[in-house]
């Protein structure tokens, strides 16, 4: 059988002295799509960036994908898109000019650009500056971003913040195609109006992952 | 426990930095007497030359200091252990130190000697690079909140830094040797079996002296972090002890 | 893809980024020039004087001018995090501590071309004797000033960096570039360009170990 999504135990990470993610332990199978709440400053973020090898756990240990989270980082990366608070981009290039530099930084297919700035809605702005961009613009191209990628393992920070209906529509139609491709999802949001696709909940508070759904989610 | 180990922590423990501190005490006695009395005066520069005896050994302890940090870095990269950042830590402080003091001696000889508080001698004016770099080094440890990046950009500073000082010493030299260049005035002139002997002194002294406060700074680390892990200890629900073993390898 | 491959795209981005913006070109170009006008104002007017500090003064402003360049080219990693995107990458991280170098030493090249045209007008520096060790001169040297800057350039972009911590470590680590930068261009202007070959060798080994180290160590300087 396959190994799990994720598991992680008893990952900590702390900044300075102030832990933001305390003691996690945490088991995603292949396919689900984990749906994470929680207020802000609860460890959501942290916890997608742990898991999407941005930081690195302080204590603890942990796979993603049967790979090792400190030592498997690159094979992680290759397999794991995480669409985070900061969207990464680069303010005087355009949509299509960022999505080019990541399709070649990830061998990826350069003529499924088009086509996927046209699911977002960006077909008409690709050839503008990013800087010119309202946040919601910005959250469509990490979206088209995740689409041209396609990873094994979704992870999504608060990705419907700053977006219209129709944006979150959009967010929404990513998720349910990983889903229906029997790709992982964990999403974190605290939008009571979105999430119906999860297949799980999972609760945090203060950096940590609170224990009873926890039990429900431990093969 | 190895034996190496239990060498570090003999001489970490308060009786050995109480040994040290007596030993080091001694010899740097030792040495005064023989520098300042017993040995002869210079036959060039009178008894400027007990200077000497002080700022060669200084600056035999700024390089060791700097040496000893860049295997250190080396060490933290391949094995990403804490212990050696510690290490590395504490020797560019004290190194610091040394650094500045053969500065600063050197300077008191100029002086006297050539009339000038400095003179671009290429060892000093790699030795005043040298504090550049260390003070970049100790500015660096700063920046970042995670322990694990502080260490990992430390450890990378101290490599490149290390790398960088014989380019940096021999490209000095050069510079300076286009010029008329004064007898050196950082040089072991010829010595008397008195001075040798003073001089020799002087080495082994203020390298038990830096033995002696790295043993201290390296317990006031641990004390740092003991500190630290204390009070991380209740908002993560975690024994002190667990915190301070050697966290993931980040 | 190959680590050329990929130190390719890096730069590439870079350039085109640049080619955008004209942050080089724009701020740090007219930066070099008042610095060179300045120096001119504090120690002219006599002919002589600034003839002999031509060299000095000239690779003083490109140090200075590297030091910026570098505050921009990470500047744009910095505004929406896309550095993280470059750690994330799964890619030789060497490809990106290479391609900012690359990147930012042509833009460098550039204005030095303009510096050294403005410092021969102004100063009195003559350059016919010996073009191509001053070229190397300068290509070397900044190659080596380049290698500095980008394996250094993203500690300044901590969230807590004070703006002196990078230039506090650049300016003692990169004077061999300096020396020898100066040295060489001194020969060449002063019709000794034959004897600079201990200069030029003594940049290439600098630039050598800053890029070897730099290519090892790079990684550990993107990853938290």
């Amino acid at each position: 059988m396959a190994p799990p999504a994720v598991r992680l135990s008893g990952v900590t990470r702390v900044f300075g002295v102030a832990p933001a993610l305390i003691r996690a332990d945490l088991s995603v199978e292949r396919g689900e799509v984990l749906l994470v709440r929680g207020p802000n400053g609860a460890g959501k973020s942290t916890l997608l960036r742990v898991i999407g090898t941005a930081l690195s756990p302080t204590y603890g240990s942990g796979s993603v994908l049967g790979f090792d989270l400190v030592t498997g980082r690159e094979e992680i990366r290759r397999r794991v898109e995480l669409l985070a608070h900061r969207t990464r981009l680069y303010e005087d290039l355009t949509a299509k000019e960022n999505l080019r530099f990541t399709s070649a930084l990830y061998g990826l297919d350069a003529g499924r650009i088009d086509p996927v700035l046209r699911d977002v809605g960006l077909a008409d702005a690709a050839g503008e500056r990013v800087r010119g961009y309202s946040h919601g613009m910005r959250q469509r191209v990490a979206v088209a971003r995740a689409l041209l990628r396609s990873p094994e393992l979704l992870l999504l920070d608060e990705p419907y913040a700053g977006l219209d209906e129709e944006g979150k529509d959009v967010v929404d139609r990513v998720i349910l195609a990983a889903r229906a491709e029997g790709r992982t999802v964990v999403l974190a949001t605290h939008d009571p109006s979105r999430g119906t696709a999860a297949t799980r909940t999972a609760f945090m508070d203060g950096g940590r992952l609170l224990p009873d759904l926890r039990a429900a989610g431990v093969r | 426990m190895s034996s190496a180990e239990r060498m570090m922590a003999t001489l970490i423990a308060r009786r050995g930095e109480r040994i040290l501190a007596g030993l080091a005490l001694a010899s740097l006695t030792a040495s005064a007497i023989l520098s300042l009395v017993v040995s002869p005066p210079d036959a060039e520069q009178g008894n400027l030359i007990r200077l000497m005896y002080v700022h060669v050994p200084a600056a035999w302890v700024a390089y060791l200091a700097f040496a000893v940090v860049f295997v250190s870095s080396i060490a933290y990269l391949v094995t990403r252990k804490t212990r050696w950042d510690r290490l590395a830590a504490a020797s560019a402080e004290i190194g610091v130190l040394f650094t500045a003091l053969t500065i600063v001696l050197g300077s008191i000889w100029a002086k006297p000697v050539w009339g000038t508080w400095w003179t671009w001698d290429p060892r000093l004016t790699t030795t005043a690079i040298l504090l550049m770099i260390y003070v970049g080094y100790l500015a660096v440890r700063r920046l970042p909140d995670s322990p694990a990046r502080r260490a990992r950009w430390a450890a990378v500073v101290g490599i490149v830094g290390f790398v960088d000082v014989p380019i940096v010493h021999l490209s000095v030299r050069w510079w300076r040797s286009l010029h008329q260049a004064p007898a050196r005035l950082i040089g072991v002139p010829d010595v008397s079996p008195m001075m040798g002997a003073a001089l020799g002194i002087g080495f082994l002294s203020f390298t038990i002296a830096y033995v002696y406060l790295m043993a201290v700074r390296l317990r006031v680390g641990r004390l740092e972090e003991r500190a630290v892990a204390e009070a991380l200890s209740p908002r993560v629900g975690q024994p002190v002890e667990v915190l301070m073993e050697e966290p993931a390898r980040g | 893809m190959t680590l050329l491959g990929q130190t390719l795209t890096v730069a590439g981005k870079d350039l085109r980024i640049e080619m955008r913006g004209r942050y080089a070109l724009g701020a740090v170009l007219p930066f070099a020039g008042t610095l060179l006008i300045t120096f001119g104002l504090s120690l002219g007017p006599g002919r002589t004087l600034l003839q002999q500090t031509a060299p000095g003064l000239l690779w003083l402003a490109v140090l200075f001018a590297s030091i910026l360049a570098f505050r921009q080219a990470f500047q744009a990693e910095a505004e929406d995090g896309a550095l993280e995107g470059l750690l994330l990458a799964p890619i030789d991280k060497a490809a990106v501590f290479l391609g900012k170098a690359a990147a930012v030493a042509l833009e460098l090249l550039v204005i030095e071309a303009v510096v050294v045209t403005i410092v021969t007008a102004m100063f009195g520096l003559s350059l016919g004797d010996a073009p191509l060790v001053l070229a190397g001169a300068f290509v070397l040297g900044t190659i080596g000033l380049a290698a500095v800057g980008s394996l250094f350039g993203v500690l300044a972009e901590s969230p807590r960096a004070r703006e002196a911590v990078f230039p506090l470590l650049v300016l003692p680590l990169t004077t061999p570039v300096l020396v020898a930068g100066v040295k060489a261009t001194e020969l060449a202007a002063t019709g000794r360009g034959g004897e600079a070959g201990s200069w030029l060798s003594l940049l290439v080994a600098f630039d050598l170990v800053v890029l070897g180290v730099g290519t090892l160590v790079f990684g550990h300087l993107l990853e938290d």
